[in-house]
């Protein structure tokens, strides 16, 4: 009995030992001899079949939509969803798109790849920040650049802004978008009245901007922010902390309106 | 007689140190031949040199006229060994492990396996797992597989270690049969010196590395034959001795002299009795191996 | 020469060193199928759908938010930039490199099994193949066969070798059988892009080209089996040189163990890139993944283990014929 196991199992060890060989053949034949000429490119299979019926939700931005500073990682994003599930029924999908760090020409890039167009022609709420980090460059902005400069960078950000809604419009154009406008950091500070006076100014200028679309609204934070900035912030004194993203979260959830399978 | 196994001027160094100082010696057919000697006088590594464990410096082994270093699965066919202790494969069975052996000597048939196993008389067990097995059986396990390839010398490196004395007892009556009847060339190597004695026709005795001496069993132990004279008294005794044969000293209040012949006790004794010395006794006694050994080695001893 | 070919491969069954082999596999295969579905389930949850593409562009946009973050290090922003380009592509291309499935599953499993676990595994056959024999005392009764040394070593060589494609093969055939289970056993025409090659930070697509999971599988397979000799060679003359077989299986336990720390921090030290145990994750070549350090390849490490292999069997050979046993 021992004997005929021990002869099979030789068997299939030398099956395999010659199994193997040939994936070293196949290695180094594949690996070291490929002739680059004979490249097929996959030809892509667009297969834009949606494959939920229910509730799409894609989050494009920076750090602010990414959650930096909230210690729950969620940011207010993550409230707005919660928000929803507590009010619908309705299967959701969620993704994050949102990058930190990431300038309006940065965005413009991202919604030109094929895959993030996808997604957003599935969206049917699209929530984004976009051109905190255009307007502070992590805050050194607003010390010394004369008016004259910031009047030239608002100008370069509005164009941007109109190419990126233009993008989300070409490609989707009954999808809700929330823009998520400004709030200043910086506003208990020395110069608060100077900072706030510019962030003002852009928010009110992205706000033109939006009414230029279809159902692209422009959510205030500043006010939120306004009063006991420091409460709301995060140790960096620039991003949110949970509190601050909660009221963030808080502010857009009220303005979504659900139409279908509202409880 | 035929020679078997021949050992010619062997050394073996070991970096600048000469273990083995020049070994010759050969093994006739049907012969036991004894290997005796202290720990680390090199038995166990001339052992290991005849069966090509170890590569001699220089000397030559030929077995059956076969060089060992030069013809060396020619000249190992011819030998069948235990080396130290009978280290079989434990989780496999004492049949596997024949056939394991048996497969790496050319002409082995299963026959032949049921046959050792039979000459071992093993036959109960030889199903059974070796881990089960007494020291004994693993002993003779060891046996048969030094028998499978049908060798002309066999050579045991402590055949009887570790037995019970009827173990004991039926090995060496084994191993001499082995000699007598399949005029095998056994080389044995024990340091029982009782045991060489019962078993062995001819003993070498070795010592740090060297064989002092090589002779019949028998012959070894005539030339150290020794008469004890029981007398009184003494002293008169001893004069007259000394002047009749060579006197070695006193042990138990008797005179020890050496044995020459029994025409010479005879003449002693007539003088002893002319002188009025009262003789009670005269013995002759054959020493044991182990008086010789300390005689020959100079009171080296011997575990 | 079969004759004691299968005397080894008796010896190695009868001790159950297979059996035990496999059962881990089946252990550790269950354990990992288990883990990844839960993965799944996870992801699943946190994006809230199925949609591959969805879930790959949130990788891609996860890994680009930790490129973004301070505080990592150098190596490890080149490894995820490199990943990052990599993910883009099959993006790009509409190919899903995760699609679910039993050979999906076995070639994630082969992946992360090459640098420790399988050496493991054929060094647990390979540490006693000689030790044992000079540990329990059979050393004596082998050699004093009339049978040439080297043929003996020879056999057991081979017995080694077999053994070895027989763990590859256990790992192989677990993987696929557990898996599918849960995953389903579908998925061999998978078409898969290989042939990414990278140049310093940047990965180089120009030689990128598909092949269907199941060629895919065997060249990994084949590697795996190719480093899994290389690590069993070295097994097998530290057991030629060594008669405990515990401290075989410790120093080839340090010397693995090294490598799979060494190759996470070792690109500055530039020489390291010669020593076996950081070549051993071959099949990182075929998928495109950063090498421990600048200027390895597949054939540079293939050539790397290759050289130890043969240099090991060169002493053990001289060193097991030219031996005094004592």
């Amino acid at each position: 009995m021992s004997k005929r196991i021990i002869t099979m199992i030789v068997s299939i060890c030398t099956a395999t030992t010659l199994l193997w060989t040939v994936g070293l053949i196949i290695t180094i034949q594949d690996q070291f001899f490929y002739e680059a000429s004979s490249i097929k490119q996959p030809k892509p299979t667009t297969s834009n079949i949606k494959q939920n019926n229910g509730l799409s939700i894609v989050a494009l931005g920076d750090s602010l939509t990414r959650g930096t500073g909230d210690e729950t990682g969620k940011g207010y994003v993550g409230y707005v969803v919660d928000d929803l599930k507590k009010r619908t029924n309705q299967h959701m999908q969620f993704t994050n798109l949102a990058i930190k760090g990431q300038r309006s020409p940065q965005l413009i890039n991202q919604l030109k790849q094929k895959e993030v167009q996808r997604q957003l022609k599935e969206a049917d709420i699209i929530l984004m920040t976009i051109g905190g980090n255009d307007l502070f460059r992590g805050g050194e902005a607003l010390r010394d650049l004369s008016h004259a400069q910031i009047e030239k960078e608002k100008k370069k950000f509005v164009e941007q802004l109109h190419t990126i809604f233009q993008l989300i419009r070409t490609v989707n154009d009954d999808a809700t978008v929330f823009y998520i406008a400004l709030y200043n950091p910086f506003n208990d500070l020395g110069n608060g009245k100077e900072t706030s006076a510019i962030v003002r100014s852009w928010n009110y200028a992205a706000s033109e901007v939006a009414a230029d679309y279809k159902s692209i609204i422009c959510v205030p934070t500043y006010d939120l922010f306004e009063l006991q900035v420091n409460d709301y912030l995060y140790t960096d004194k620039f991003h949110p902390n949970k509190e601050g993203y909660k009221r963030i979260g808080e502010r857009v959830a009220s303005l979504i309106t659900l139409t279908k399978g509202e409880k | 007689m035929e020679e078997t196994l021949v050992v010619q001027n062997v050394r073996k160094n070991i970096g600048k140190k000469e273990i083995i100082k020049g070994l010759s010696f050969s093994l006739k057919k049907g012969e036991v031949f004894g290997f005796l000697g202290p720990n680390g006088a090199g038995k166990t590594t001339t052992i290991r040199m005849l069966v090509g464990l170890i590569r001699p410096t220089s000397g030559t082994i030929s077995i059956c006229g076969y060089n060992l270093q030069k013809q060396f699965t020619k000249a190992i066919q011819h030998i069948g060994c235990i080396v130290e202790n009978p280290e079989l494969y434990p989780y496999l069975s004492g049949w596997e492990n024949l056939e394991h052996f048996a497969r790496m000597v050319p002409g082995v048939t299963m026959h032949r396996i049921q046959e050792v196993v039979e000459l071992v008389g093993l036959q109960n067990r030889i199903y059974d797992l070796v881990r089960t097995y007494s020291l004994g059986m693993r002993q003779r396990l060891g046996i048969a597989q030094a028998l499978l390839g049908k060798p002309t010398v066999l050579i045991l490196d402590e055949p009887t270690n570790g037995l019970d004395p009827v173990g004991i007892r039926e090995m060496r009556q084994f191993i001499r049969s082995l000699a007598e009847q399949e005029q095998l060339s056994v080389l044995v190597s024990s340091h029982l010196l009782s045991e060489i004695q019962l078993m062995c026709d001819r003993v070498a005795i070795m010592s740090k590395g060297e064989i002092i001496r090589i002779d019949t069993v028998e012959h070894l132990l005539q030339e150290q034959a020794r008469t004890y004279w029981n007398v009184v008294p003494i002293n008169t005794a001893k004069e007259i001795l000394i002047n009749e044969t060579t006197v070695i000293g006193e042990k138990d209040g008797a005179i020890v002299t050496i044995y020459e012949s029994n025409e010479t006790i005879a003449r002693c004794n007539a003088r002893l009795i002319e002188a009025g010395v009262l003789v009670s006794g005269i013995e002759r006694k054959l020493p044991t191996l182990e008086d010789l050994f300390i005689e020959l080695t100079g009171g080296e001893t011997i575990d | 020469m079969i004759n004691l070919v299968y005397n080894e491969m008796l010896k190695i069954v009868r001790k159950k060193r297979l059996f035990i082999i496999a059962a881990i596999v089946a252990v550790l295969v269950s354990l990992f199928t288990y883990a990844q579905l839960k993965q799944i389930e996870t992801i699943r949850e946190r994006i809230g759908t199925t949609d591959w593409r969805t879930q790959l562009q949130q990788q891609i946009i996860d890994t680009q938010n930790r490129l973004n973050s301070t505080g990592i290090s150098e190596e490890w922003k080149k490894f995820l930039k490199i990943r990052l380009q990599q993910q883009q592509y099959y993006l790009d291309n509409d190919i899903n490199p995760m699609a679910p499935g039993a050979p999906t599953f076995m070639r994630m499993f082969i992946e992360n099994s090459i640098e420790l676990f399988l050496p493991l595994l054929v060094m647990v056959i390979a540490a006693d193949l000689v030790s044992s024999e000079a540990s329990g005392g059979t050393i004596k009764l082998l050699l004093t066969r009339p049978v040439k040394r080297w043929k003996i070593l020879m056999s057991k060589y081979i017995a080694m070798i077999l053994s070895t494609s027989f763990i590859v093969f256990s790992v192989a055939i677990l993987s696929y059988a557990i898996s599918g289970i849960v995953f389903g056993y579908g998925g061999w025409n998978l078409p898969l892009l290989t042939g990414f090659s990278i140049q310093g930070e940047e990965l180089n697509t120009a030689a990128v080209h598909l092949i269907p999971q199941w060629k895919y599988l065997l060249i990994e397979f084949g590697l795996a089996f190719f480093v899994s000799l290389v690590v069993g060679t070295l097994t097998f003359m530290l057991s030629v040189l060594i008669r405990s077989t515990a401290a075989v299986m410790g120093i080839m336990l340090a010397a693995l163990i090294s490598g799979a720390i060494l190759s996470s921090m070792v690109s500055s030290w530039e020489s390291a890139k010669y020593l076996f145990m950081v070549n051993l994750r071959l099949t990182s070549y075929i998928s495109g993944m950063a090498p421990p350090i600048d200027g390895m390849t597949l054939s540079f490490s293939m050539m790397v283990l290759a050289t130890w292999a043969l240099v090991a069997l060169i002493v053990s050979f001289y060193v097991f014929t030219k031996r005094d046993v004592y």
